[in-house]
């Protein structure tokens, strides 16, 4: 096929070149500085919340040892899951690696609205300021849990219902308008930004897991928009969205009629596709980092980017079935019940193709592969007690407990968490030009993949043991016994273990930026558009003067005949191959 | 609950919907570049995007008008609510006349803009696309304000305090349908002001990006005064 070549596309889109130090490294609109930014304040936001889950084991483990009120353990609580939940593992995955990798494996300049962009970066940053704010207010954050359910979560009596509440919905408001920002952005960069060639059956699933995440991210988060509108009114000028006629301190109380199940729904409504919001850019990254470490395709590419947009579309039909305990008509729970178990089918399909990728695959035990084949056992165990829990009449017994600690904590806690990691290993020498340390990668691994599990396995048992969650002690309890009083003493040691493995990943990134051999293009030998780059670290604009060509698929390794094990997406069609040039 | 369910099945059915037809490439078996494939950024991508943000602004609204339907019907599929949560408050509120002369205002409002955007695109009568697209931004603001007056008709009624959900609800629902419109209003002010600077000496490129963002500002105007007849639909019929 002729074709002539289209040298320099600048007139197309913009390239607002940076000058200045404050335009390249802080006002910045590259989505690759953004996504940095992006990625260092949700990381930073983690630690306060890992920090904070330290608080809450000390006082779990070893009661009236250290001084934490009752009050404290709940704001740990509320704010421990709702920074991991939103402000690290949803921002980092969709504003950091969302950020970097789509405009790089699409082959595309920049973000389609790079200034929208770069706003979305500061508001998300207003964000975490508002929800940082909240710890040095009167009354303290919030402790309604990170469900935030009415009425108590407005009620006196529990923490920070003057300030902390308010600040906790106001940061959750704007976290969505900066969410909704970048989500225009990559769900655009995705549709309309992608190099010649590439169509949407060619881009790697990382991308196909980031773009449906973002989906249903701006379908979703709306809900939870609407929620924290409602309630913020509820608290400031006691409107009756959600408050009940209740007797407080035995008055009546102005509100009348409100619906606390309405909350509810409105919150899981949201709440649950975020769990796949998360999840899904998991499932992505890690399809692609398993493929690379093992030398083979992915198995069943089309089954899997079925089975992305499946989960995606399910995910907006299971949320009651986290409330099973609120008396919901049991035809309801019935029907969730059902849906729950039948978004099992695409994500076992996923499971057993990447296993399948993995059979007899030349497999390079190199840092990002650790933590990808952790991840399938993290992701497994969590998923297969996510079987138990979908079931109404196990749940029942089960939801108070910490079996369901164990459940949330290995499927989208650790699980992500694993894939992260692997990711940011994977993605360094690209960020930085340089490899990461592996010895003290390996150790990092080790400490967290056996750490976490000596942490969250035994939940499991002292839930059966009807051991309630969200206690801040559990005193002489009869049907308690010492065991599970020395288990948990023991799963507080292995969180600072884990804790402290961390630490280890922090030495590793400092030390790798300064000393760390030098990385090369493609240190992997990956196929995807990324590791292409001109230069690495990638320049702004990315691909010098003309953009990439995409002529193959994201999965050409080990191809039987080729010299090399892999052929990189850009690389002309061979004689002999099937094309569909003529 | 049925309401809520039925927008999750809208939003399933849009997302797969979408991306059915793409899906049956079996991108391992062909090599090369097709024919007629994307090739770069393409122009079309700033409607793209407010297509997306639609989307969004649909799922708000959604979620909006399905909480109201839920607490308007408190027991909502609960079998075994608190007897004091079932006990209604639900006092419907009597819309106020002036919505009828708001409605008609934003009806015209967008056909003023749609007349604009013909101008534009037609590419003769460039100070007729000025006026109707100035227009269209006064008489928005002639909705806004009767809006905020169809609040303090309400308001002064003194049937209607905050504790009563529906009224609540009435306010919130025209309020955030109204900052929707301010948001439009602020591109509309910037794309006027640029129309005003003087159309008739700009270069052929910035024509360009000016009559796409008067059609933009259309659809916008369009799919907001929908929004708005869905709303005032549901607030006069319960």
């Amino acid at each position: 096929m002729a074709y002539v070549a289209i040298a320099d596309r600048d007139h197309e889109q913009h390239l607002h070149d940076p000058q200045t130090f404050i335009t390249k490294y802080v006002w910045s609109q590259d989505h690759k500085v953004i996504a940095i930014q992006y990625g260092g304040t949700a990381i930073a936001m983690g630690v306060i919340a890992l920090a904070l889950s330290l608080l809450m084991r000390l006082q779990i483990g070893f009661p009236d040892t250290f001084d934490i009120t009752p009050y404290q353990y709940y704001q740990f609580v509320t704010m421990h899951g709702m920074i991991m939940v939103i402000y690290l593992l949803t921002a980092l995955f969709l504003g950091g690696f969302g950020n970097y990798l789509i405009p790089l494996m699409c082959g595309a300049r920049d973000m389609v609205f790079p200034y929208m962009n770069m706003l979305s970066y500061w508001v998300f940053l207003l964000s975490c300021i508002i929800l940082g704010i909240s710890f040095f207010v009167p009354g303290g954050p919030t402790g309604a849990g990170w469900t935030l359910y009415p009425p108590q979560a407005i009620a006196p009596g529990t923490p920070g219902t003057d300030w902390g509440i308010i600040l906790m919905l106001a940061s959750l408001a704007v976290f969505i308008v900066a969410f909704t920002m970048g989500g225009l952005n990559y769900v655009t960069t995705v549709l309309q930004a992608r190099c010649r060639g590439m169509t949407l059956m060619r881009m790697p699933l990382s991308v196909w897991g980031i773009f449906v995440a973002t989906i249903l991210g701006l379908l979703a988060f709306p809900a939870l928009l609407v929620a924290a509108i409602m309630m913020l009114l509820d608290r400031t000028i006691e409107t009756s969205f959600f408050m009940p006629a209740l007797l407080m301190a035995g008055e009546a109380t102005e509100t009348e009629g409100g619906s606390p199940i309405l909350f509810q729904h409105l919150f899981w409504f949201f709440g649950h596709p975020e769990v796949y919001i998360v999840a899904l850019p998991a499932f992505g990254l890690v399809s692609d980092l398993l493929s690379t470490h093992a030398r083979k395709n992915i198995f069943g590419y089309r089954m899997m980017v079925w089975a992305i947009v499946a989960i995606g579309a399910l995910s907006f039909v299971v949320w009651a079935h986290h409330m099973y305990v609120s008396g919901m008509n049991p035809y309801f729970g019935f029907f969730f019940a059902t849906t729950t178990l039948i978004i099992a089918v695409p994500t076992a399909i996923k499971v057993y193709n990447w296993v399948l990728t993995l059979w007899r695959g030349d497999l390079h035990f190199t840092l990002p592969m650790l933590w990808a084949t952790g991840f399938i056992f993290t992701f497994v165990h969590g998923g297969l007690t996510g079987l138990f829990l979908g079931n109404v009449t196990v749940d029942l017994p089960l939801s108070d407990t910490y079996f369901v600690i164990g459940h949330f904590h290995m499927v989208m806690g650790v699980s992500p968490i694993m894939v992260l990691f692997g990711a940011i290993y994977h993605w360094f020498p690209k960020m930085s030009g340089r490899m990461p340390n592996k010895t003290l990668g390996t150790i990092h691994f080790w400490m967290t993949f056996l750490g976490t599990y000596a942490i969250y396995l035994p939940m499991h048992y002292i839930g059966i043991l009807g051991m309630p969650r969200r206690y801040y002690a559990y005193g002489d309890t009869s049907f308690i016994p010492e065991s599970a009083t020395s288990v948990n003493e023991a799963i507080t040691i292995a969180a600072i273990f884990v804790a402290v493995a961390q630490v280890v990943f922090f030495i590793n990134i400092i030390y790798s930026l300064r000393k760390g051999e030098d990385s090369g293009p493609n240190p992997w030998r990956a196929t995807t558009l990324e590791w292409q780059t001109p230069q690495t670290p990638p320049k702004h604009g990315n691909w010098g003067n003309t953009l990439p060509e995409v002529h193959r698929w994201a999965y050409d390794y080990s191809v039987p005949g080729d010299e090399q094990d892999f052929i990189p997406q850009n690389h002309p069609i061979k004689p002999g191959e099937a094309s569909v040039e003529h | 609950m049925f309401t809520l369910l039925f927008i999750a099945m809208c939003f399933s059915m849009v997302v797969a919907f979408l991306l059915i037809r793409r899906l049956q490439e079996k991108p391992w078996t062909q090599h090369g570049i097709l024919e007629g494939s994307q090739d770069g950024l393409t122009s079309s991508a700033p409607r793209v995007g407010l297509w997306a943000f639609l989307g969004v602004v649909t799922s708000v609204f959604a979620v909006f008008l399905g909480a109201y339907f839920m607490r308007m019907d408190s027991t909502h599929g609960g079998a075994a609510l608190p007897s004091l949560m079932q006990m209604s408050s639900w006092a419907p509120v009597e819309e106020p006349w002036v919505l009828w002369l708001n409605t008609a205002m934003l009806i015209l409002a967008s056909i003023a803009i749609q007349l604009a955007h013909g101008f534009s695109s037609s590419g003769r009568g460039r100070s007729s696309m000025r006026r109707y697209f100035n227009a269209a931004g006064l008489l928005t603001m002639a909705f806004l304000i009767g809006q905020v007056y169809a609040w303090r008709e309400l308001y002064l009624t003194g049937d209607y305090g905050v504790s009563s959900p529906a009224f609540s609800f009435f306010v919130l629902l025209t309020a955030v349908h109204g900052l929707h419109l301010v948001g439009g209003l602020v591109v509309w002010s910037r794309a006027a002001s640029r129309i005003r600077r003087g159309l008739d000496q700009a270069e052929l490129s910035e024509v360009a990006a000016l009559r796409q963002s008067v059609q933009l500002c259309a659809t916008y105007w369009h799919y907001l005064l929908l929004i708005w007849l869905v709303v005032f639909a549901v607030l006069l019929s319960t």
